[in-house]
C-alpha cells in the first residue's frame, strides 16, 4: 500500500494541466471546482471551529460545543476544507462507496494550497487508519489516499505505525458522548519511539463531533507526539 | 466481498465464503487465515496449475502450501499468509448449517432462490435481498453459495484481468480506471457504476439456472384489434421466433404501434414456459407499455424494473425493464424485444449492448423494435445478419403525412419573427395547434417571448427535457390548450396530440440527424380523426438528415400502398 498516490498520480498528472477541466463537485465547465461550488461548499467566507474543525462565523473561534467543553481536547487544532453537503458530500461518497479512490487526485492541489495555509509546516502526515478487516474488503483507505495526496503535493514524509485493532459499531447513531467512549481502546502506536517528539497532521476524510480524530490523537500523545492537527475535507456547520 | 482459500483431502484448492465453513467442513486439510478478493485465488490457482486439473494428487502438502504462498506473493508482496490447520473438536457444533435461520427446504429459503435464478447480482444486491427478507448479509451469502457448491451457479470477479488487460464482467467495459490497492493494481469499471460498483476485488453472484422451466396455461386477452398491416407483422415475429434466425429488426412508421405486434408472439412463448423480456433505454416507454401488458396477460406476474423500482426481485418469465436493468440478468432469456433501440441511452452503448447479448440464452431471439434504425442496423439487414419486419402504415389506413422542407435564409438565433414566419405559422394554425421543435434550450424561451408577442392573442408555451414544470406542460398540451408549443427533444412517448402541426426551425442543425426528424414529423397525423396534419422543416440550407428523413418517409408510403396497407 506503500505510496498509492504517487502511483495514481503518475498516470493521472499529465490531465491536470488539460485545457477542459470540468468541476469535480457539480460537473460545470469551470474546473477543477467551479466558482459556485467554491461559495457553496468550501464557504471561505466561514471561519472554522479551532476545537473540532466545524463550519462558524468569522468571528467565533470556538463553537458553542467546544466552548461548553463538549469538543475533542487532545489536538491543538482541527480544520475542514468544506461543509459536509451537496456535490462535496457526493464527492466523498463516491471516493469511499463507489471505489473509485482515484478521484482524490482531482482535488490534491486546491486541498494542499488551502491546507498550508491553515496550519503550521509539521514532521509528517498521519493517516488515520482503517481496521485490518475493513482494509482487506475495501482494498484501500482513503484517509491515507488523502494523506498520499498531501504528501506528493507538499512533500511532508508520511509517518505509520497507528493501527487500528477494533472495529466498533458504526458512530453514525451514536450521540456525542457515546462516540466519544465507543472509541477507547481502537486505537494504538505500534512503534511508540518512532513519533515521540514529532508534530503531526492527523488527516481524515470527514469529521462531525471530532471523536474519531480525539481517540487517535490520545494515542499519538501518550506516544510523544508534542503538537497534532487534525486536517480532513469537510466538517458539519453550526447553525444559527 | 473476500473468500477465503483452502485446500482439501487430496490437495484441491477451492474457496469458502467463511471461516466457518472451512472449519467444520471435514474435506478441508489447510486454509490460509486472512480471506482474500476471489480474483486473486483465481490467479494463484491458474498460476499453479496452468490450465490443468486443480489436484496436486500424490504431492507433499507442505510443497503445496509453499508453492501457493510464493505465487500469493509475487501477486502483492504485502500479504500476511499464515496457513491454519481447522481445529474440529466433536463436541463443537457446526453453527452455521444451512438450516439454521435459513434452512434448506424453509419457504423463506425456498423463496428467495426462486428470486436469484436466471440473476448476475453484486454483493451489494445480495445485501439489499438479505435487507427485504430481514435476514443477516451472511445468510443471503451462504444461501447463495449452496448453489455454487451445487454447480449451478458462479462467483466471478467482478472486474477481471487476463492477458488482454481488464474486463468489466458485468457489463464487458475494457477502459476501466486502474488504482494501487492493498493488493497491487485494482480497477474499478466507470460504465455501470449507476447500478452499484463494479470493481477488481469484488465478486458477481451469476445464477446459471433458468428462470422456471415448466409451461403454464396463459390467459392472454388483448384489449385491441391488430390492424392489417400489425397483422401482417405479427405473423413475420412468429416466423422468426419459430425459425431459424438469431436477430431481427422491426422497422415501423412512427405511430403505427409496433409494440402490440409482439404480444401474440410473447403469449405463445410464455405458454410454453419461455422467458421473455421487454427491454427500453427509457423509464417513460417501460412505464407506458407496463399497464397494456397487464391489461392483456391478466393474472400473468410481469416483472417492472425500471430504475426507480424499489423492488428489485420479482418473479415471472415475463420481464420489462430499462436496459440497465438487465445487467443484472445472466443468459436467462429465451426471446428479448428492445424497443426504441436508437434511442438515448441506448444506441452506442457498448455495456448495454454487451449486457443484452449476455441476458439472452445461446440460441435465444432477439427482436429490435424501431421507427428510426441505425445505419449499423440496416447494414447488418443488407449483409444478411438480421431479418427486416417491416410496419409500414398506421391503423387508421392514410398515409404518413411527408415532411415539406422551407427554404429560410433568416437566422434563428435572433428569435425575431419576420413575416416569412409570421405568415407560414398563421397558415399552419388554421388546421391545428403548433409545435415548435427548437435545436438548443437556450433558444425555447426567447422564442416563447418573441412568439407571445407576435401573437397576442395566442396561448404560447414551451419546454424542453429537464424543464422541473415539463409534466403540468405536456398535460395541458395534450387537453390542446396552447396554440404554439415550443420543444426541444422529441416528446415522450405515449403523448398523441389531435390535429398537432409540427415546425422544425433550424432543421438543418447537426443535432437534428434523420431520426430526430422522423420522429418529430411522426407526431402528425396519429388520430383517425385527424389522420393528416403538415410537418414542415425550415432552415437554410438542406442536409443529408433531412434528406433521408423525407425519403424514409416516402418509402414508408410506398410500402403501405403496394401492401394495400393504406388508401391515398
Ligand atoms: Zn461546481
Ligand atoms: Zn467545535
Ligand atoms: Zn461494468
Amino acid at each position: 500500500m506503500k505510496g498509492i498516490f504517487e502511483e495514481l498520480v503518475k498516470a493521472t498528472r499529465t490531465l491536470w494541466y488539460e485545457a477542459e477541466q470540468i468541476c469535480v463537485f457539480c460537473g460545470d465547465k469551470h474546473g477543477p471546482i467551479c466558482p459556485s461550488c467554491r461559495a457553496d461548499l468550501l464557504r471561505p467566507e466561514l471561519g472554522r471551529c479551532r476545537g473540532c474543525g466545524k463550519l462558524v462565523l468569522t468571528e467565533k473561534t470556538y463553537c458553542s460545543d467546544c466552548v461548553s467543553g463538549r469538543g475533542p481536547k487532545q489536538l491543538d487544532q482541527i480544520t475542514a476544507w468544506g461543509h459536509y453537503s451537496g456535490g462535496l458530500k457526493d464527492f466523498i461518497h463516491t471516493v469511499k462507496y463507489n471505489t473509485h479512490p482515484r478521484l482524490i487526485s482531482k482535488i490534491s492541489r486546491p486541498f494542499s494550497e488551502w491546507a498550508i495555509r491553515q496550519l503550521p509546516a509539521v514532521d509528517g502526515l498521519v493517516a488515520v487508519p482503517m481496521h485490518k478487516a475493513r482494509l482487506a474488503e475495501r482494498g484501500y483507505n482513503q484517509a491515507e489516499v488523502i494523506a498520499s495526496a498531501l504528501h506528493w503535493e507538499l512533500g511532508l514524509p508520511i509517518l505509520r505505525g497507528v493501527e487500528r485493532i477494533e472495529q466498533r459499531s458504526s458512530q453514525v447513531l451514536l450521540s456525542r458522548q457515546e462516540r466519544l467512549r465507543n472509541l477507547e481502546g481502537t486505537f494504538v502506536v505500534s512503534k511508540p519511539g518512532y513519533l515521540k517528539g514529532r508534530s503531526v497532521w492527523l488527516i481524515d476524510d470527514v469529521t462531525t463531533t471530532g471523536a474519531t480524530f480525539e481517540a487517535v490523537a490520545e494515542v499519538l500523545r501518550t506516544s510523544g507526539v508534542e503538537a497534532v492537527y487534525g486536517l480532513c475535507l469537510a466538517a458539519g456547520l453550526e447553525k444559527g | 466481498m473476500l473468500f477465503f482459500l483452502t485446500i482439501e483431502d487430496k490437495y484441491i484448492l477451492r474457496f469458502r465464503p467463511f471461516e466457518e465453513r472451512a472449519i467444520f467442513d471435514s474435506r478441508v486439510v489447510c486454509y490460509l487465515s486472512d480471506p482474500l478478493p476471489l480474483a486473486i485465488i483465481q490467479w494463484a490457482a491458474e498460476q499453479l496449475t496452468r490450465g490443468q486439473a486443480r489436484d496436486f494428487c500424490g504431492e507433499n502438502l507442505e510443497i503445496i502450501k509453499k508453492r501457493i504462498s510464493k505465487v500469493l506473493n509475487e501477486y502483492s508482496s504485502g500479504l500476511d499468509l499464515k496457513w491454519k490447520v481447522p481445529e474440529r473438536s466433536s463436541s463443537a457444533e457446526d453453527s452455521m448449517t444451512l438450516g439454521r435461520e435459513v434452512g434448506n427446504g424453509n419457504e423463506t429459503w425456498y423463496a428467495i432462490n426462486q428470486l436469484v435464478r436466471g440473476k448476475q447480482l453484486s454483493v451489494r444486491d445480495l445485501r439489499g435481498l438479505a435487507k427485504d427478507f430481514k435476514l443477516r448479509d451472511r445468510e443471503i451469502i451462504d444461501l447463495v453459495h449452496n448453489n455454487v457448491l451445487q454447480g449451478t451457479a458462479l462467483w466471478v470477479p467482478s472486474v477481471k484481468r487476463n492477458s488482454k488487460g481488464w474486463q468489466c464482467q458485468r457489463c464487458g467495459e475494457k477502459d476501466v480506471e486502474e488504482w494501487p490497492s492493498f493488493y497491487g493494481l485494482a480497477a474499478t469499471c466507470g460504465s455501470c457504476g449507476s447500478i452499484g460498483p463494479s470493481t477488481s476485488l469484488d465478486v458477481l453472484y451469476r445464477d446459471q439456472r433458468l428462470f422456471m422451466n415448466s409451461s403454464a396455461k396463459v390467459l392472454f386477452q388483448p384489449h385491441w384489434r391488430l390492424t392489417e398491416a400489425q397483422n401482417l407483422a405479427s405473423e413475420q415475429v412468429a416466423e422468426f421466433i419459430g425459425g431459424t434466425s438469431d436477430k431481427a429488426l422491426l422497422w415501423a412508421a412512427c405511430g403505427a404501434g409496433k409494440t402490440e405486434v409482439c404480444f401474440p408472439s410473447a403469449a405463445g412463448a410464455l405458454e410454453q414456459g419461455k422467458s421473455i423480456l421487454f427491454a427500453a433505454p427509457r423509464q417513460d416507454v417501460i412505464y407506458d407499455i407496463a399497464p397494456r401488458f397487464q391489461r392483456d396477460f391478466p393474472d400473468y406476474p410481469v416483472q417492472v424494473l425500471t430504475g426507480n423500482t424499489s423492488n428489485r426481485f420479482q418473479l415471472g418469465n415475463m420481464v420489462l425493464a430499462t436496459t440497465h436493468q438487465v445487467l443484472r440478468f445472466w443468459q436467462c432469456f429465451d426471446i428479448i424485444f428492445l424497443d426504441e433501440m436508437d434511442a438515448f441511452p441506448y444506441r452506442g452503448n457498448r455495456a448495454l449492448d454487451w449486457g443484452l447479448n449476455h441476458a439472452l440464452r445461446p440460441g435465444g431471439k432477439l427482436l429490435y423494435l424501431t421507427a428510426t434504425p441505425s445505419t449499423e442496423a440496416l447494414t447488418s439487414v443488407r449483409k444478411g445478419e438480421m431479418l427486416l419486419i417491416r410496419l409500414p402504415a398506421r391503423h387508421h389506413r392514410k398515409p404518413l403525412p411527408v415532411p415539406i422542407w422551407a427554404k429560410y435564409s433568416g437566422s434563428f438565433e435572433g428569435n425575431v419573427c419576420t413575416s416569412f414566419l409570421i405568415e407560414r405559422l398563421e397558415l399552419l394554425r388554421r388546421s391545428g395547434p403548433l409545435l415548435i421543435f427548437v435545436p438548443k434550450i437556450s433558444w425555447v424561451a426567447p422564442w416563447i417571448k418573441s412568439l407571445k408577442k407576435q401573437f397576442p392573442y395566442w396561448s404560447v408555451e414551451g419546454s424542453y427535457s429537464s424543464d422541473s414544470e415539463r409534466g403540468p406542460k405536456l398535460k395541458n398540451l395534450k387537453k390542446g390548450q396552447y396554440d404554439i408549443f415550443v420543444s426541444t427533444t422529441i416528446l415522450e412517448r405515449g403523448i398523441t396530440l389531435p390535429g398537432i402541426q409540427v415546425v422544425v426551425f433550424g432543421a438543418d442543425h447537426p443535432v437534428f440527424d434523420e431520426r430526430a426528424l422522423v420522429q418529430m414529423a411522426g407526431r402528425v397525423g396519429r388520430s383517425a380523426e385527424y389522420s393528416g396534419g403538415e410537418a414542415v422543416f425550415v432552415s437554410k440550407n438542406m442536409t443529408p438528415a433531412i434528406k433521408t428523413a423525407v425519403s424514409w418517409i416516402k418509402e414508408q408510403n410506398k410500402l403501405a400502398l403496394e401492401l394495400g396497407l393504406i388508401q391515398l
